[in-house]
C-alpha cells in the first residue's frame, strides 16, 4: 500500500467525517465548530448541516451538559472544548454528571459522548491556556482518557472513541496538529487501552504520551549508540495498558516517566506506583519522573521552557539512570 | 403580604374560568393524593430507619408536577432535582421500583445505586433526579436537542427551584435553549419566603433580590410568567400553553410557580404548624371540587383508599426485596462489560 502522508489535524477530520457520514446520530457541538478555519472540524458543517454541526454560545456548562443529555437520549455527540482549561468552568457537568450518571443509574443509561479538547504548553499562552489535565480526568471515575500522539493513532483512536458507549475525554495536543504521518484512507480503529511500543530497547523504559512521546523519541535517537531505550506510548491514560509497561520493565529494569501534566498526584505517579507494586523485583534502581512541576505556566518563553520536559532533559536523565 | 394574597387568591380561584372537565379534575386529584400519600408513608419508613438516608420532600408542591405532567406523554422527558418524588410520580413512574430504589434494594430502578437523589427511569422519561442543585438543567437541554434533531414532537420539562435559579448552569442553559430554539419548558418552583424563614433558612443576605424569577426570562429572550403553584387548575392551564408552544417548535418558556414546602426541603427537618399550611394544593383543589360538586365524599374516600393501597403494596415490595449483590459495587462504571 502506498504511503499517504497527512497531518494529525486532517486525520482527526477524516475520522469525524467518516463516522458522521455513516451515522446520523453523531452530532458535533462547540464554540465555532462551523468555522472553515479550524483544521479538525473543517468542512463538517458544509457536509452535514448546521443542525448536526452546531455552534454553541461560550458557556461550557450548558453545551457540555447538552451533549451529555443528547447522549443519554440516544445521540452520539462529539463536543469540542476549544481548550481543556476552559473545561474547568464545567467540572460539575464533566465529573459529576458525565462521569457518574451511568453508575448512579445502575446502568439504566449510557453516555456515548466524546469530549474533544485541545491541550498543551509550549506556545507562550500562559497559565490558563497551556495545561494538559489528563491526570485530573483520569483520577475521576467513569471517564476514559485518550491522548493520541501521531496522525495514525489520532484517526484510529477517535474512530474508536466515537463508537464506544461511554464518556471519553479525547485530548489533542496543539503542537501535534501539524505533525505529519502515514494514515490509510480506509477506516480502521485502535482499541482504547492498548499501548504502542514506539521504539524497542533493552536498557531503560520510557513511558510518555502526546508531545512528550516525540521528545522522548528524539532523546532515544540521539543517545542510541550508547543506550538502548524502549519508548512506550500508552495512547490512553485510562484505561491503562499495564501489561505492555510491565513486560518492558522485565526486560529493562529501569523506568523513566515523561509527563507534560503536573507532577504531584499525576499520571507519572500512577505509572511509578504501577512499577513499584507489580515490577518491584525487576527494578534495578529508582523510578524517575520528568514532569511539569506544580507551578502555573508562565507567559515568558524562557520561563515556560524551564518548567517543561524536553528531549535534552530526557537525554540527561537517561544518562543519569544508566550511570547508576 | 403573602397572607393577604392568599385570601384574594382563593376568591379568584373560585371565580376563575373552569378549564378542566370533571374527569380530568378527578385524575389530577388522584395524582396529587398519590404523591401526598406516598411521601407521608415514606416519611414513616424513613423514621423507622428503613430508608438509609433522608430524602427530599415535595409535600405541598403537588399541584405543580401534577398540572405539568398532565400534558406530558410517556416519551417526553423530565429532569428533576434532589426532591424528585413528586415529579417522578406525576410522570408515571412505577411505585414499586421507586420505593425499592429509595430503600437501596436490588429491585430498584437503579439497583440501589441512585437513592432519591439520582433516580433515572428512561422508560417513563424520568431522566434524572440530581444531587447537585441545578445540574439536571443543562442535561435537559440535551434531551430537547435530541427531540429537535429527531423532530418527533417530544418535549422536555426541566424543574428547578428558586435557589437553583442562581446557578450559572441554569443561566447558561436558558440562553442556550433560546439560541437553539429548543423544545423545552423550564419550571421554577419558588418556595415561599415564609416557609424559608420557618426552616431557619432566612439569611442575612437574600438569595434573590427579585420576587419573581420569571422576569429573568426576558433577559434570555423567551417568555416567562409567574403563577400560583397551589392551584393545579392554573398550573394545568399555563403549562399546557408552554408545552404546546415547545411541541410546535416555537421554542422555550420559563414558568415560575409559587409553592410552599410543608415538610421542609429534607424529610424530618420540619414539623409545620397547621397555621403555616395556608396554600395546600390538595385543600384548594378539594375545595373547588366540592363547590363545583365534582367530588363527592364517597369518591374522595375511594380515591384515598386506592392510593393508600397502591403505596402500601410498593412498600411491601421494597421491604421484601433483596439487597444488591456485593459485586454490584463495581459494575456499571462504564456501562456494559469493562
Amino acid at each position: 500500500m502506498p504511503e499517504r502522508i497527512i497531518t494529525m489535524s486532517e486525520a482527526l477530520n477524516e475520522a469525524m467525517f467518516n463516522e458522521m457520514k455513516k451515522n446520523s446520530d453523531i452530532i458535533l457541538l462547540g464554540e465555532n465548530v462551523s468555522s472553515s478555519f479550524r483544521g479538525p472540524t473543517k468542512g463538517l458543517k458544509d457536509a452535514f448541516g448546521r443542525e448536526r454541526v452546531r455552534d454553541a454560545p461560550i458557556s461550557e456548562t450548558s453545551f457540555i451538559g447538552a451533549g451529555i443529555g443528547a447522549a443519554i437520549t440516544g445521540l452520539r455527540p462529539i463536543v469540542e472544548l476549544m481548550l481543556v482549561d476552559f473545561g474547568l468552568v464545567a467540572m460539575d457537568q464533566i465529573l459529576n454528571q458525565m462521569g457518574k450518571t451511568t453508575y448512579m443509574s445502575g446502568g439504566a443509561v449510557k453516555i456515548p459522548i466524546t469530549l474533544r479538547a485541545v491541550i498543551g504548553a509550549g506556545t507562550s499562552s500562559g497559565a490558563t491556556h497551556s495545561e494538559s489535565l489528563y491526570s485530573l480526568f483520569a483520577h475521576m471515575p467513569g471517564i476514559k482518557v485518550v491522548l493520541p500522539s501521531t496522525p495514525y493513532d489520532a484517526k484510529g483512536l477517535l474512530t474508536s472513541s466515537i463508537r464506544e458507549n461511554c464518556p471519553k475525554v479525547f485530548l489533542e495536543h496543539r503542537l501535534l496538529y501539524n505533525v505529519k504521518g502515514n494514515v490509510p484512507k480506509e477506516e480502521y480503529t485502535i482499541p482504547l487501552g492498548v499501548a504502542n511500543t514506539c521504539n524497542e530497547g533493552n536498557d531503560v523504559t520510557i513511558v510518555a504520551s502526546g508531545l512528550m512521546l516525540h521528545e522522548s523519541l528524539k532523546a532515544a535517537e540521539k543517545i542510541k549508540n550508547k543506550v538502548s531505550v524502549e519508548v512506550i506510548d500508552p495512547r490512553t491514560i485510562y484505561p491503562l495498558d499495564e501489561e505492555t509497561i510491565l513486560k518492558s520493565l522485565q526486560k529493562t529494569g529501569r523506568l523513566i516517566v515523561v509527563d507534560e501534566d503536573y507532577r504531584y498526584c499525576g499520571f507519572s505517579a500512577e505509572i511509578a506506583a504501577l512499577a513499584a507494586e507489580k515490577a518491584f523485583k525487576q527494578l534495578k534502581g529508582p523510578i524517575y519522573r520528568l514532569a511539569t512541576p506544580n507551578t502555573p505556566f508562565p507567559f515568558n518563553p524562557r520561563l515556560e521552557r524551564e518548567l517543561l520536559p524536553n528531549a535534552e532533559k530526557i537525554e540527561k536523565l537517561i544518562q543519569k539512570v544508566i550511570g547508576e | 403580604m403573602l397572607v393577604n394574597d392568599k385570601f384574594l387568591g382563593i376568591t379568584s380561584y373560585l371565580m376563575s374560568k373552569i378549564v378542566l372537565d370533571n374527569d380530568k379534575f378527578l385524575e389530577l386529584y388522584r395524582v396529587m393524593i398519590r404523591i401526598r400519600t406516598y411521601e407521608t408513608t415514606l416519611r414513616t419508613l424513613s423514621r423507622e430507619g428503613k430508608i438509609p438516608a433522608r430524602f427530599g420532600m415535595y409535600t405541598g408542591q403537588e399541584g405543580v408536577a401534577t398540572g405539568v405532567s398532565a400534558h406530558l406523554k410517556k416519551d417526553d422527558q423530565i429532569g428533576s432535582t434532589h426532591r424528585p418524588v413528586g415529579h417522578l410520580i406525576a410522570k408515571g413512574i412505577n411505585l414499586d421500583k421507586l420505593t425499592a430504589e429509595l430503600c437501596g434494594k436490588a429491585t430498584g430502578f437503579n439497583k440501589g445505586k441512585a437513592g432519591s437523589y439520582h433516580i433515572f427511569d428512561p422508560e417513563t422519561g424520568c431522566l434524572g433526579a440530581n444531587g447537585i442543585v441545578g445540574a439536571s438543567v443543562p442535561m435537559c437541554a440535551g434531551y430537547a436537542l435530541r427531540n429537535q434533531i429527531k423532530n418527533d414532537g417530544r418535549v422536555t420539562v426541566s424543574y428547578f427551584g428558586e435557589g437553583g435559579s442562581n446557578q450559572g448552569g441554569i443561566q447558561e442553559t436558558l440562553n442556550l435553549a433560546a439560541c437553539w430554539n429548543l423544545p423545552i419548558v423550564f419550571i421554577c418552583e419558588n418556595s415561599s419566603p415564609v416557609v424559608q424563614r420557618m426552616l431557619g433558612h432566612e439569611m442575612d443576605y437574600p438569595q434573590l433580590t427579585i420576587d419573581n424569577v420569571s422576569i429573568r426570562a426576558a433577559g434570555y429572550g423567551m417568555p416567562g410568567s409567574t403563577h400560583d403553584g397551589w392551584d393545579v387548575e392554573e398550573v394545568y392551564r399555563v403549562a399546557g400553553e408552554a408545552i404546546n408552544r415547545a411541541r410546535s417548535g416555537k421554542g422555550p418558556t420559563l414558568l415560575e410557580f409559587k409553592v410552599h414546602q410543608f415538610e421542609g426541603n429534607l424529610e424530618g427537618r420540619l414539623e409545620a404548624n397547621e397555621k403555616d399550611k395556608p396554600f395546600c394544593p390538595i385543600d384548594v383543589l378539594e375545595h373547588k371540587l366540592r363547590i363545583r360538586q365534582i367530588l363527592k365524599k364517597d369518591t374522595e374516600e375511594k380515591i384515598r383508599l386506592e392510593e393508600l393501597e397502591l403505596v402500601q403494596k410498593a412498600v411491601k415490595f421494597a421491604l421484601s426485596s433483596p439487597e444488591p449483590d456485593i459485586k454490584e459495587a463495581y459494575t456499571d462504571v462504564f456501562g456494559g462489560a469493562f
